[in-house]
């Protein structure tokens, strides 16, 4: 069946008018007209602007819009996808499609390209002022195509798992719970994207980076990293990435429809998927960290420590993935189910020996010698730091799978949102030992005038040394955010500045006295 | 029983606690409306659900047209038509595009023209286009049995489809329920509420903590139950019916006004010849009704309460 005849798609698509789709298409020409109308000031008259080319301006407004699409498609439609299903799972329309003579495949097809269709408007007429902006601005032809096609199937990868998490999860908040985690086990990686190239998203990342070098024209993405010796272009090898998970998500969501929560995945095809990652960013790392990376700024990563305990961070970020993927997707026989049910719930000699608990624990103690063996090597004053956050999310590999499989044998299914949750509170542990050492580091490089290094530690150090005070400061900083974010976020106009003025008002209480004491100290000794 | 349309056979479904269905066996042939009856919590929407595949099984099989879930699900899915206890509508969507909907996923020949026979057997030609959020509760259960009715299904499930409904949307639905019975379809109707099964159901099965206690038709039912209480009315020569009644030897009997009712404990042909017998001594009967063969008595007298 043409998916133009799926009648999932079809209804999707109505739906989707009858809720107004003029409005938001006009909304995204407004942004895109905006953003073209700037190129075209600067065209006619580029003494009012800082730029130096016209390329260097259609960059940074081509940024603007593509990173608007992103949200949009991304963002916007696996929010849309996942709560409609979850919608209709509640509403029992699921059951009433699941009824019909209609495929599995056909049903996940429908949700999948159907539920974010006005996402989709607005995405592609950005898409076609991003094509205006490249034109006007004369840059590279590839770039324009290139660009879209990674955007394009990042949301269909996320659109994909969208649809699992609409079909698994009860309530529709939990997929949004579940990216904010991707989001932020990713957060790092953000900024190094050069190093986090056989991560599926790549393409988000990449895209984010295109223009952060500023006048420097080489694209990070179109470098070529060995693997094993092989050349592969970073592009085509995350693409291939994303093309085999969006198989096994696939195979993942039409398995099973009528009950979405029954073991999707044979385990071959998890120890494959699992594989297939660890062993790939494996080999990435290590040739990137012998300098086989044929990155644009010819930078060396061969003696950077910082760069080495970062490599192995996102190295653990990659396996982390696969092993919740593989935890998520358990490879659990039907048969044991059926046995926990009738024995009235699950005994733990029977879920070890016979379900995925074991094998989980079995990958996530390889994915964690892979990890330490990163550490070792790395291992130096500011390696302690990351050995910090190393052991939390060794904790958390072992934590996960046990949870999530325990809860399916032992609870109600809907106890998966409940770890969720805990997933969501063990990502922040992490991401708050680094937020420590990030906080303060930037005062004391600029008004201090203390070397990078050096900032991040002492802002680590002081954050310890204070540790009740940092602790109420952080926790009246959550509870200013949600109140900041209520009114559509129009409160962080009012906290931003709060933000950094707090900041600085820490710097002077935790270091400008000591910091005066210690370039006293030379000078006395002079 | 005519040519069985529906067959379970030891069906079993677990829940991490508890066994929602154990062992149950039950065959509703074409033109029967069976009733499914039970307190709350005895299992029948799960049997439902475990009929068509929504709800996993741990065992046993089901057999729709002769079709199984597992071997052709396709096939089945055409005979199959569940309606749930609640109403399940795109509400953003007109009466008509909710069906069209259906109609695709289904596959039926003749889209528009089933469609609109659908809306017009459930009164809802003048709503066509309506959208969903605006009908009214008894509106929208009867849209969700028109999607039900769309692919012409040889087997129905409807489950508590009269709940929710005002006295004449009652009325309505026992109407379609009897056009459907003359149709040849076979129904799985469950419901708590007795009276309105009984205008249609044939034959009923009563189930309780997930096990089936009873099944058969109503009047075996009836019988199996023992002792049946009649209820008889006339117009004129009350005395010499009494007499009648006294003389076959009629338990409880009580006189009301032009009428009586008593306990009778012999079988349905001994029940006809009493009857014939009142008619041939000239009682001119207005009236004759066995309150016994009411699906209350059958489940009070079941055992089948405790939970209630």
């Amino acid at each position: 069946m043409n998916i133009f005849e799926n009648p999932i798609f079809i209804t999707q698509k109505r739906l989707a008018h009858r809720a107004g789709v003029l409005a938001p298409i006009l909304i995204a020409a407004l942004i895109g007209l905006s953003l073209l109308s700037g190129l075209i000031a600067y065209l006619a008259d580029p003494g009012d602007f800082s730029f130096r080319s016209p390329q260097e301006a259609g960059k940074v407004f081509y940024g603007w819009t593509i990173g608007v699409e992103i949200l949009l498609l991304v963002i916007g439609g696996f929010s849309k996808i996942s709560r409609t299903l979850a919608e209709e799972r509640k509403a029992g329309l699921w059951d009433s499609n699941c009824l019909t003579p209609l495929k599995p495949a056909q049903i996940v097809a429908g949700y999948w390209l159907g539920s974010g269709l006005r996402e989709f408007f607005m995405a592609a007429i950005l898409a076609g002022t991003g094509l205006v902006i490249c034109a006007l601005a004369k840059l590279p032809l590839a770039l324009w195509p290139g660009t879209q096609i990674l955007i394009l199937s990042t949301a269909l990868f996320f659109g994909l798992l969208a649809s699992l998490v609409g079909m698994a999860f009860q309530k529709p908040q939990t997929g949004i719970l579940l990216i904010g985690v991707l989001v932020v086990f990713y957060m790092p990686s953000l900024a190094f994207s050069k190093f986090t190239v056989t991560n599926f998203l790549l393409p988000v990342y990449s895209i984010a980076n295109l223009f952060s070098g500023g006048d420097n024209s080489d694209r990070d993405w179109s470098g070529w990293p060995e693997i094993f010796g092989l050349s592969v272009p970073p592009v085509l090898l995350s693409l291939a990435l994303q093309f085999a998970l969006e198989i096994f998500l696939w195979r993942a969501a039409v398995r099973k429809t009528a009950n979405p929560c029954q073991p999707l995945l044979l385990r071959w095809e998890a120890i494959a998927i699992f594989a297939l990652l660890i062993v790939s960013q494996h080999a990435l790392v290590w040739n990137t960290w012998h300098g086989a990376f044929g990155l644009s700024n010819n930078h060396s990563y061969q003696n950077g420590v910082e760069d080495d305990t970062l490599l192995a961070v996102t190295h653990c970020g990659t396996i982390l993935i696969g092993v919740m993927i593989l935890a998520f997707a358990s490879p659990l026989p039907e048969r044991v189910r059926l046995e926990a049910l009738r024995a009235g719930g699950g005994n733990l000699r029977m879920i070890f020996s016979r379900s995925a608990v074991s094998l989980a624990l079995a990958l996530a103690a390889v994915a964690s010698i892979a990890s330490l063996t990163q550490f070792i090597f790395s291992f130096s004053d500011e390696g302690t730091v990351w050995a910090v956050a190393a052991a939390n999310l060794f904790i958390f590999f072992l934590m996960f799978p046990l949870l999530l499989e325990f809860c399916r044998l032992r609870f109600k299914r809907r106890a998966l949102g409940f770890v969720a949750l805990w997933l969501f509170v063990l990502c922040l542990l992490p991401l708050f030992f680094l937020q420590m050492a990030l906080w303060l580091a930037p005062a004391l490089i600029v008004v201090g005038g203390v070397p990078l290094g050096e900032a991040l530690r002492l802002s680590f150090v002081g954050c310890c040394r204070n540790w009740l005070a940092v602790g109420v400061y952080s926790l009246a900083f959550v509870f200013l955010m949600l109140l900041a974010t209520l009114p559509i976020g129009l409160g962080w106009i009012a906290l931003l500045p709060l933000c950094f003025l707090s900041s600085y008002a820490a710097y002077l209480d935790m270091f400008e006295a000591s910091l005066e004491v210690l370039e006293a100290a030379p000078a006395a000794g002079r | 029983m005519s040519n069985p349309a529906l067959v379970i056979e030891h069906l079993r479904v677990d829940f991490p606690d508890v066994v929602a269905v154990n062992d149950l066996t039950l065959t509703v042939g074409a033109g029967d409306v069976c009733g499914l009856i039970g307190p709350n919590g005895a299992g029948k929407t799960t049997t439902m659900r475990a009929i068509c595949g929504l709800q996993e099984c741990t065992r046993g099989s089901v057999r729709v047209s002769g079709y199984e879930i597992a071997g052709e699900p396709d096939e089945l899915k055409r005979q199959l038509g569940f309606m749930p206890d609640f109403c399940p509508t795109y509400e953003q969507l007109t009466a008509s595009e909710f069906l069209d909907h259906f109609a695709r996923a289904y596959d039926v020949p003749n889209r528009a023209k089933r469609i609109e026979e659908c809306l017009e057997l459930t009164w809802l030609t003048e709503k066509t286009n309506a959208l969903c959020e605006e009908l009214s509760r008894g509106m929208k259960q009867r849209l969700v049995l028109a999607k039900t009715l769309l692919p012409d299904p040889k087997v129905l499930l409807l489950d508590e489809p009269a709940s929710g409904l005002d006295p004449l949307g009652r009325i309505e639905l026992r109407k379609i329920l009897l056009q459907l019975r003359e149709a040849g379809k076979a129904v799985l109707i469950s419901s708590h509420i007795l009276t309105e099964l009984s205008g249609f159901c044939n034959t009923a099965a009563i189930m309780e903590r997930g096990r089936l206690v009873t099944f058969g038709t109503i009047a075996e039912l009836g019988q199996k139950m023992g002792r049946r209480q009649m209820s008889v009315k006339w117009r004129a020569d009350g005395d010499r019916a009494l007499e009648i009644l006294k003389s076959a030897n009629v338990k409880n009997l009580e006189t009301t006004n032009l009428g009586a009712t008593f306990d009778y404990d012999g079988d349905t042909n001994a029940l006809d010849e009493l009857l014939k017998t009142l008619v041939v001594q000239g009682v001119r009967i207005s009236e004759w009704r066995g309150t016994g063969d009411d699906l209350e008595q059958i489940f009070l007298q079941s055992g089948a309460k405790e939970l209630m």
